[in-house]
């Protein structure tokens, strides 16, 4: 190693025979070393760079201007060759030096992103930290929080990092932080993805379900958020037109891509608005529209549209094969404070199968049930369904259209599925009822579905993903416990199946019931003993001792293999 | 069916006795119900009920009918459930003869006791 710098090498060799790391301390000599011109002197620079309070960046600024190419080369050659140990600071702070990367402040949680994102998102923080993301361009479709991060890497010792995100495309908005072993976690970073494609071709995504419109009186409708999760990525136009006006509003997303607060429109119960969005990139002269709002209340809670509806199970025919019940027409949102186990309710038919299933796909992958279902704007609803598509060996969609009537009871309670909260028809949230329908006029009427079946064939329709199936009893506990585990950790939806005939008095004063189904909605490990969290799907009876009866209990591994016959999932 | 219980305000106005007992003995069963055919696995299949039961309860509190009964014979019906001596439970009864008949898709377990406390309060 031949460094040109006569007093650079003075310092260096210093350090070699010493056997000392060249740490922080050493620093200010080193730039001191390689700054000096013939304008300041080596000393003179050193008592400015030593100067109380001046920042990392000004003590960089100050060295920079008097470095010369070889005394450059020379900081290269310590970096690169040098034998002297260096802390991960003093490394970063000559790597600043040379262009190589950017300076890390005095906050090991600060992160400082480097390049652009072609290979991946590279930067720099303090050494051996964990850090977090999240895709803000694609939250709102997930589900997800602003703050429901993913580890995307770690940095090195160092403070170096490249992190590793799916599905990140040009023109993305990423947010992230560190997060120091301690748990602490940083200030939020937030970049747009580059140097990925040549142009960002992905629309803004809005998650309409999160806001609602409500009349305010007066010829105004009052829009704002329904739930806290983003509605579309941060800083992202929304243009709402009102069909009946033609009159357009425009408002912007806040930091966090929600709503600064109410926005009022004009307007009237029963307006239809059509949404199209831009983040300033696609879709900047809103000619492609993203969804329908809908001003409740109006003539399009009634009869906008009416579509036939699946006959009702034989049960509720009279004699001359006419329906008991009546069909009424709901027309709550699809979705009320996202989507959860507890929004399924089977009904008095007899496909627990179903709400098991979709209780279980809510708990483990939401995003599935909020795009298989759609509101057109027009009372009409579409669902869509997977069907094995024999030719091709894949799966094919399968659409289903279908309004809000539901058969209910003479006080409104719908007979079929309804939802955990609120059952009027103006307030239920719709999803599942909705999908029961629909999976009815497929395969139908509900008489068709009414009848007993698997979970997994639910999922399949739902996912076109095949099922899988165990079968409890001869299985070797470990095996059945990891198999559990197995699908809960990867977000996989799964249940399990009772026994039923001849074995109906195992259950009798279990809080467990016969030939019926049951959602796996976890499990857990206490004490060295293992647990399976369950729900039966009437949202409630349950075992006692497991608190409110909201049909979620607890029961031991021992438990689940002597009342379960059947372990379902998909296959991963 | 694996239906989920009946409300159990359409039931109570039908239940002549409401008890909280114990099986003591299975005194009669009737026919097994007739296979059904299903996808192995298959949950929720109709028909897959339990016979019917004539069973001897021994009653440890009335909350509705006449007080001082501390035994009865009644009928469990075909339904998803089955008795066994030492089951126990609120058990709602209708009027029926010879025997009460047992109310509720489960028998004892369609209703905790609270539950059913709580639909008599407010019958009263």
């Amino acid at each position: 190693m031949r460094i040109s710098d006569s007093r650079l090498r003075g310092i260096y060799n210093d350090l070699l025979k010493k056997s000392a790391t060249l740490d922080d301390s050493a620093v200010p000599q080193i730039l001191a070393a390689v700054g000096d011109s013939s304008r300041l002197s080596f000393k003179n620079l050193l008592a400015q760079l030593s100067a109380p309070g001046l920042t990392k960046q000004q003590q960089l600024d100050l060295c920079l201007g008097g470095m010369t190419n070889n005394e450059k080369g020379d900081i290269c050659q310590i970096l690169d060759e040098g034998e002297v140990p260096m802390s991960p600071t003093a490394r970063n702070f000559l790597e600043a030096l040379v262009g190589r990367s950017a300076l890390q402040g005095n906050d090991p949680l600060q992160i400082i992103v480097t390049g652009d994102q072609k290979n991946g998102i590279a930067g720099i923080a303090g050494p051996n930290v964990t850090i977090e993301a999240i895709n803000l361009s694609t939250a709102p479709g997930s589900r997800l929080h602003v703050d429901d991060t993913m580890v995307i890497g770690r940095t090195d010792e160092f403070g170096r990092f490249m992190g590793s995100m799916d599905d990140v495309q040009e023109g993305d908005i990423i947010r992230m932080r560190a997060r120091g072993a301690d748990g602490k976690v940083g200030e939020w970073v937030t970049m747009r993805a580059g140097g990925i494609s040549a142009q960002d071709t992905r629309h803004a995504v809005v998650a309409l379900s999160r806001v609602g419109l409500a009349d305010a009186g007066a010829g105004k409708l009052k829009l704002e958020a329904v739930e806290s999760r983003p509605l579309t990525e941060p800083g992202a136009r929304l243009q709402l037109t009102n069909e009946r006006t033609g009159e357009k509003t425009v408002v912007t997303a806040d930091e966090n891509g929600k709503l600064a607060g109410a926005v009022m429109l004009n307007g009237k119960p029963g307006d239809v608005f059509s949404v199209a969005a831009t983040d300033g990139q696609t879709n900047t002269d809103f000619a492609v529209e993203t969804g329908k709002l809908i001003a409740p209340g109006g003539a399009s809670d009634n009869l906008v549209v009416d579509l036939p509806d699946p006959a009702m199970c034989k049960d509720e025919l009279d004699a001359n094969g006419n329906p008991k019940f009546e069909l009424k027409r709901f027309s709550g949102p699809l979705f009320h404070n996202g989507i959860a186990p507890g929004d399924v309710e089977q009904g008095y038919i007899g496909d627990c199968y179903f709400p098991a299933a979709m209780a279980a796909l809510a708990q483990a992958q939401p995003e599935v049930i909020e795009n298989m279902i759609r509101a057109n704007g027009d009372g009409s609803y579409t669902v869509t369904f997977k069907e094995r598509d024999w030719r091709s060996g894949g799966y094919k969609d399968v659409e289903i259209q279908l309004d809000g009537d539901l058969w209910a009871r003479s006080w409104g309670s719908p007979i079929y599925g309804a939802s955990g909260g609120d059952k009027s028809q103006k307030k239920m949230e719709l999803w599942w009822p909705l999908i029961e329908k629909a999976y009815a006029m497929w395969q139908g009427s509900y008489e068709a579905i009414g009848n007993g079946g698997l979970s997994s064939d639910i999922w399949e329709a739902c996912m076109g993903r095949d099922g899988a199936h165990s079968s409890v009893k001869y299985m070797k506990p470990d095996s059945l416990w990891a198999e559990i585990k197995d699908a809960v950790d990867n977000k996989l939806p799964c249940g399990a199946g009772t026994y039923g005939e001849s074995q109906e008095a195992l259950y009798t004063n279990s809080g467990i019931y016969a030939n019926h189904a049951y959602s796996i909605l976890g499990y857990e490990e206490r004490d060295g003993e293992r647990f399976v969290t369950m729900r039966n799907p009437w949202g409630q009876s349950e075992p006692a001792g497991n608190g409110r009866d909201d049909g979620i209990f607890k029961v031991t591994l021992a438990d689940f293999q002597k009342y379960y016959q059947s372990f379902m999932t998909v296959r991963d | 069916m694996a239906l989920p219980p009946e409300p159990i305000e359409e039931v109570l106005p039908q239940a002549a006795l409401v008890v909280e007992a114990e099986v003591e003995s299975i005194l009669s069963t009737g026919p097994a119900q007739p296979p059904v055919q299903a996808k192995p696995g298959a949950t929720g299949a109709p028909g897959r009920d339990a016979p019917d039961q004539t069973v001897k309860l021994r009653v440890t509190k009335v909350h509705k009918g006449p007080a001082g009964l501390s035994e009865l014979v009644v009928l469990k019906p075909v339904a998803g459930y089955a008795l066994r001596a030492g089951n126990k439970g609120p058990f709602l009864l209708d009027d029926a003869k010879p025997h009460p008949v047992i109310l509720g898709r489960y028998g004892p377990d369609t209703w905790n006791l609270g539950r059913v406390l709580e639909g008599l309060g407010a019958a009263r």
